[in-house]
């Protein structure tokens, strides 16, 4: 039976990581979630009229800016500049989860509203906005677990309960979601920066 | 998952503490054992202190991973240790004064006159031992003398009366007889019988036991006695005894000298057939360390102090558990961060602070212990008194300064 990374304990993860996220490094980006629905594709799946976006999210992350490089081919110079963006996973959950209803609490210790919880899962050609670039995701990764376990993942049989460790779905932490994206220049894209 | 509330950046203990001692009670309640949530002084001050706290530990810049019932519990437990430190010092200043007192008394609230009746009851071992007073009684013992028998087997004795556990005797009437004894004659019915008999003649000087003598002037009798007594050191048997495992040794050997009258009929032992001794049962010395202490006050445990009522200790008490709270928060507070050696963020991890805030709430927390135990040192009766003699010859000294005026009339 699990003892340590119980619920308790990463509730003070999360917490940690958010101030840490939040009010120390502030690093923060911008989510175009790509909106499959609304944008058209040709016979082949390519999209045309370019590419549709749902509404930009602002998301702290921890950012890893590569070196940018121009190679040269028989095409001419080409230009890549990788970065990894790294977000708390619970940060990118739904806004209804108790631990995204609120991280603010009245004198009486009832919740207040809070800004957590952008409920989206990142994906292949989404794009992030850091500063004046964007990049566009290339793989996700969510690999990153406290004490090895994944909560999301309890092993219940199908009455719903593990016969070796009840309860696992209280212990263990997912705690990134990790994307690693290229460099895309803008005008590739159907994101017009319109004011300061 | 949970999601654990951490200090909002302010507390209410009455909401708290109304929910839970309401009905139905809601947990938690404010404080781990409730000794002073009644207080409304107690209440007041836990909202402050909790502010106190969070604010010394850096909210609202930073989060303070607590609750405000983690603030409030080290802030009763502040409570609980000034007291404990207070009492402990009064009771240590007192304690002869309360052994053996009722165990009900309300000596929280008491003034002490300081009392001599432990003292006493201590030093009655003293007396037992000197013969005068004690606690254990002192008994007469008779042991047939026989004679020409030099020793005697006391153990065998006490075994004989019953008495289990042993004796130790602390008298023995083993004396030649007084001078006065030998000045008068029963041979000699009339004037003075000069330095008289002496006892191995049996011959007591005369009128001894006989209604007519001669009375001389107390002068003559002295020098008579004086010389009696001189003439018995050198010429005759030193009495004396000793007793060694048990057997008792008697000098010279009873019985074996110059047979003198037979005064009573029996075998002559000079005067007297028995020797009398004093003695004390050992069971007794050793019961006597015990008496009843149902309902008194046996020791420092069971002494009635109780917790100290919050709203009746000073701002300078005050002022010292507040410290002693933000010390118990900061421990706390290093606890939670110290679960884990390593938090982990997305891609690493990091070292929380929880190691520093316990070793420095441990130093904090010792510094002010040592602090209030010295106020209480220089406040005990003993510092108190001391202090009032050095101010006195200081005053005295001072008063010397001033210049005598002589007057001549």
């Amino acid at each position: 039976m699990a003892l340590y990374g119980g619920a308790r304990d990463v509730s003070m993860f999360r917490r940690v990581n958010r101030e840490l996220m939040g009010n120390i490094i502030s690093q923060e980006v911008i989510f175009y979630k790509y909106n499959v629905t609304t944008t058209k594709t040709n016979m082949y799946g390519e999209s045309v009229e370019g590419r549709n976006f749902a509404d930009p999210i602002i998301l702290f992350a921890l950012v890893e800016l590569g070196s940018p490089e121009s190679p040269t081919s028989d095409l001419g110079v080409d230009f890549t500049w990788p970065i990894t963006f790294r977000f708390l996973k619970d940060d990118l959950l739904s806004p209804t989860l108790d631990f995204n209803v609120s991280m603010s609490f009245g004198s009486n210790l009832n919740p207040l509203p809070g800004n957590y919880g952008a409920n989206i899962q990142p994906a292949v050609g989404d794009v992030i906005q850091y500063q004046n670039g964007y990049w566009e995701v290339d793989n996700t990764y969510d690999t990153q677990y406290f004490t090895g376990k994944n909560p999301s993942f309890p092993n219940n049989d199908g009455n719903g309960n593990n016969p070796i460790n009840p309860g696992l779905d209280q212990f263990g932490y997912s705690v990134e979601v990790r994307c690693d994206c290229h460099y895309v220049p803008s005008d590739r894209l159907n994101i017009i920066k319109s004011r300061m | 998952m949970a999601n654990i509330p951490i200090w909002p950046g302010s507390s209410s203990f009455a909401q708290v503490s109304s929910s839970y001692y309401g009905s139905p009670s809601v947990w938690p309640p404010p404080t781990p054992f409730g000794f002073y949530d009644d207080d409304s002084q107690f209440q007041t001050d836990a909202n402050k202190v909790a502010n106190f706290c969070a604010l010394r530990l850096g909210y609202p810049i930073e989060n303070v991973e607590l609750q405000d019932i983690n603030f409030w519990a080290g802030f009763e437990e502040a409570v609980t240790i000034y007291g404990n430190e207070l009492y402990a010092y009064q009771l240590r200043d007192n304690y002869l004064s309360l052994e053996g007192a009722s165990d009900r008394i309300d000596v929280n609230n008491s003034v002490f006159t300081p009392t001599m009746a432990t003292i006493v009851r201590l030093s009655q071992q003293y007396g037992e031992e000197a013969g005068a007073g004690g606690n254990v009684d002192w008994l007469k013992g008779r042991l047939t003398l026989v004679p020409g028998q030099q020793t005697y087997d006391l153990a065998a004795w006490a075994e004989e009366q019953g008495i289990v556990g042993g004796i130790e005797i602390k008298n023995v009437f083993y004396q030649p007889p007084p001078a006065i004894n030998q000045l008068y004659s029963t041979a000699l019915m009339t004037g003075q019988g000069g330095l008289g008999g002496v006892p191995p003649a049996g011959i007591y000087g005369f009128g001894y036991g006989y209604a007519n003598y001669l009375m001389m002037p107390t002068s003559f009798t002295m020098q008579n006695i004086q010389a009696i007594e001189m003439q018995n050191t050198v010429t005759l048997s030193n009495y004396t005894f000793n007793v060694i495992n048990n057997i008792l040794s008697v000098f010279p050997i009873p019985g074996t000298g110059f047979a003198g009258a037979d005064l009573d009929g029996g075998e002559d032992l000079y005067y007297g057939e028995f020797l009398i001794f004093d003695f004390i049962k050992i069971q007794d010395r050793i019961d006597a360390a015990f008496a009843e202490g149902t309902n008194k006050i046996v020791n420092v445990g069971n002494a009635p102090y109780v917790n100290p009522v919050y709203s009746n200790i000073s701002s300078i008490g005050r002022s010292w558990i507040f410290e002693y709270t933000l010390a118990k928060a900061k421990e706390v507070l290093g606890l939670v961060r110290n679960k884990y050696s390593t938090i982990p963020i997305p891609g690493a991890e990091v070292t929380l602070n929880g190691n520093e805030l316990v070793s420095s709430a441990a130093t904090e927390k010792e510094a002010l212990i040592t602090r209030l135990r010295e106020y209480f040192d220089s406040t005990s009766r003993q510092a108190l008194l001391e202090r009032r003699a050095a101010e006195s010859v200081a005053r005295v000294q001072e008063i010397n300064q001033v210049p005598m005026t002589i007057f001549i009339g």
